[in-house]
């Protein structure tokens, strides 16, 4: 793969880069956007350092990508509801997105991407690890292949939400939305690849549809636990000011939380996609 | 914890430190060797960079720390039985240590630290993840604390070892007949910091005395996916001429296999350890 504006340094030979050579607060030319484009379609997640950003840049690059998601229901800064706060400190009784996960998969339409930009962490820990779902439907049988592709599944979110941010009514567009909740398909094709990925994650998978419940326990705990498998793995580091930008559509996430009491904070930005199929 | 010596930066806010200011091939002053040894028992697995070792300087370095261990069998390089050999390449069906475990566990005295250092590292990919297991502990329930604190597990080595090993014609140890087997606590408290640590592993734990034999799976099943938590966890990156030293009575480890057809080859020197209590 060749890069004239950008480098492209992997952290592991399945899933993860790091972006070096470009500033996200400026307008991107159109080379440098299809380049950071083709290494977030090839690596499946990208990172960058040392990005200084407001708000206002951070939503301008997000939009380079696509229409902004709303989260229907976490709370946002006056102004701006496509930006997610991220936050972990002494008073935090959990932190967001301790257990593996897709963004916000219980939406009709979940995002393709999110954007998360870290203005402080922790001297030590707080790390984040991606997995890629290529990696985790290629490292299935073929006969298990052929069983998950005729196959959906529940994706639900008020087990998830309404512990978190309780439920306030009208939330998202001032249309009254309850948690949301969908059907997708077990194996996903990836719009822009082409290529075959696992689609449910442990945190808003719920159960499969047409299978008894043991059996979708069942079936569901398997593949919650090969998803998990190191192999398919990167782990980011973070700094103050790092960007990390994940393709929801192939690329799962788990937030760390060992950096208690110690304060690690950013927001997120999500770049709206379509139907799974 | 202050160093004359040597710099010591934590990889995880748990588990695992880099060593600089040091050469191993060198002999360490005692100031050095104290200061090595105590960031081995506060960070449990400690890394150190560019290090040329011969197989000689290896086993020296080792020596410092305790009596060799010789794998039960793994046969070393000739005139080095104290040398265990890592190596995969294309043509490598499975690679050493791709499941979470401590070094030789079914042995009655397991050895108490392992010291690898690898002179050829994949470009990407190759990493090594480390677990606490004095983390992995403390995060039990007080009840199931007590519980387990009153078991012991039995430790084998002949569905791991008859693979990889014999079957390509070495002979057992010291003319041992019988594949190592033993029973230690589940709980161990390390004999140096007094800290209590689980110690039962995927690799070599295989039944748990005086449960029934489904109880026993279930609450090993729960012990091995707690165990691989990563809150609990560092993941190591090799270069080559790196070097890792962990200590078998508080880490796990896992090696990760991403990198096929790609070749990663280094040499072990195991130190000897207690009877786990």
């Amino acid at each position: 793969m060749q890069y004239e504006t950008i480098k492209v340094n992997p952290l592991s030979p399945t899933i993860g880069a790091e972006i070096s050579g470009v500033n996200l607060a400026k307008p991107l030319g159109n080379q440098t956007f299809a380049e950071i484009h083709k290494a977030l379609m090839t690596h499946q997640v990208i990172f960058f350092r040392d990005q200084v950003m407001d708000w206002d840049q951070h939503k301008v690059f997000g939009r380079r990508f696509g229409e902004l998601h709303v989260h229907p229901t976490a709370p946002s800064p006056e102004g701006h509801p496509e930006i997610l706060t991220i936050r972990g400190d002494a008073k935090s009784k959990q932190v967001a997105g301790q257990t593996w996960h897709t963004d916000v998969s219980c939406d009709e339409e979940p995002p393709m991407g999110s954007i998360l930009h870290l203005h402080e962490v922790p001297e030590i820990g707080g790390d984040t690890i991606f997995a890629s779902m290529y990696a985790a439907y290629d490292g299935l049988s073929d006969t298990m292949k052929a069983f998950l592709n005729g196959l959906q599944a529940w994706h639900e979110s008020e087990h998830v939400h309404g512990k978190r941010y309780g439920h306030k009514g009208g939330m998202r567009d001032g249309k009254e939305i309850l948690f949301p909740k969908a059907l997708h398909p077990i194996v996903r094709t990836h719009p822009d690849t082409g290529r075959k990925c696992l689609y449910v994650n442990r945190n808003f998978t719920t159960r499969i549809e047409g299978l008894a419940p043991a059996e979708s326990k069942a079936l569901l705990g398997f593949l919650y636990q090969h998803i998990e498998t190191p192999e398919f793995h990167c782990r980011f580091n973070w700094r103050a000011n790092s960007v990390a930008f994940w393709d929801n559509r192939c690329a799962q996430h788990r937030a760390l939380w060992d950096y208690f009491p110690q304060t690690r904070h950013g927001y997120r930005v999500t770049v709206q996609g379509d139907r799974p199929a | 914890m202050t160093y004359e010596t040597i710099e010591v930066a934590a990889l995880s806010p748990v588990i695992g430190a880099e060593v600089s200011g040091v050469d191993l091939a060198q002999p360490l002053g005692n100031q050095m060797y104290a200061e090595i040894h105590d960031a081995l028992m506060t960070h449990q697995v400690i890394f150190f960079r560019d290090q040329e070792l011969t197989l000689d300087q290896h086993k020296a370095f080792g020596r410092l720390f305790g009596e060799l261990h010789i794998h039960p069998a793994a046969p070393g390089p000739e005139g080095h039985p104290e040398i265990l050999v890592i190596h995969a390449d294309e043509n490598s069906k499975h690679v050493a240590g791709n499941v979470w475990h401590t070094d030789v566990s079914a042995d009655e005295e397991p050895p108490m630290g392992s010291i690898l250092h690898l002179h050829e590292a994949p470009k990407v990919g190759g990493d090594t993840m480390f677990a606490s297991m004095y983390a992995a502990y403390d995060a039990l329930s007080d009840t199931m604390k007590d519980f387990l604190g009153g078991l012991s597990a039995c430790h084998e080595s002949e569905h791991v070892h008859s693979r990889g090993y014999v079957s390509r014609g070495g002979k057992l140890r010291d003319g041992e007949n019988a594949y190592p087997s033993a029973v230690h606590p589940i709980v161990r408290t390390h004999p140096v910091t007094g800290r209590k640590g689980i110690y039962v592993n995927s690799g070599f734990t295989t039944r748990i005395e005086g449960l029934a034999a489904g109880e026993s799976r279930a609450l090993l099943d729960f012990l091995f996916e707690h165990i691989a938590t990563p809150e609990f966890q560092c993941r190591f990156n090799w270069q080559s001429n790196s070097v890792a030293f962990w200590d078998n009575r508080c880490v796990q480890h896992r090696s990760v296999w991403d990198y096929h057809p790609h070749v990663r080859s280094g040499h072990r020197v195991t130190v000897k350890g207690d009877r786990p209590v």
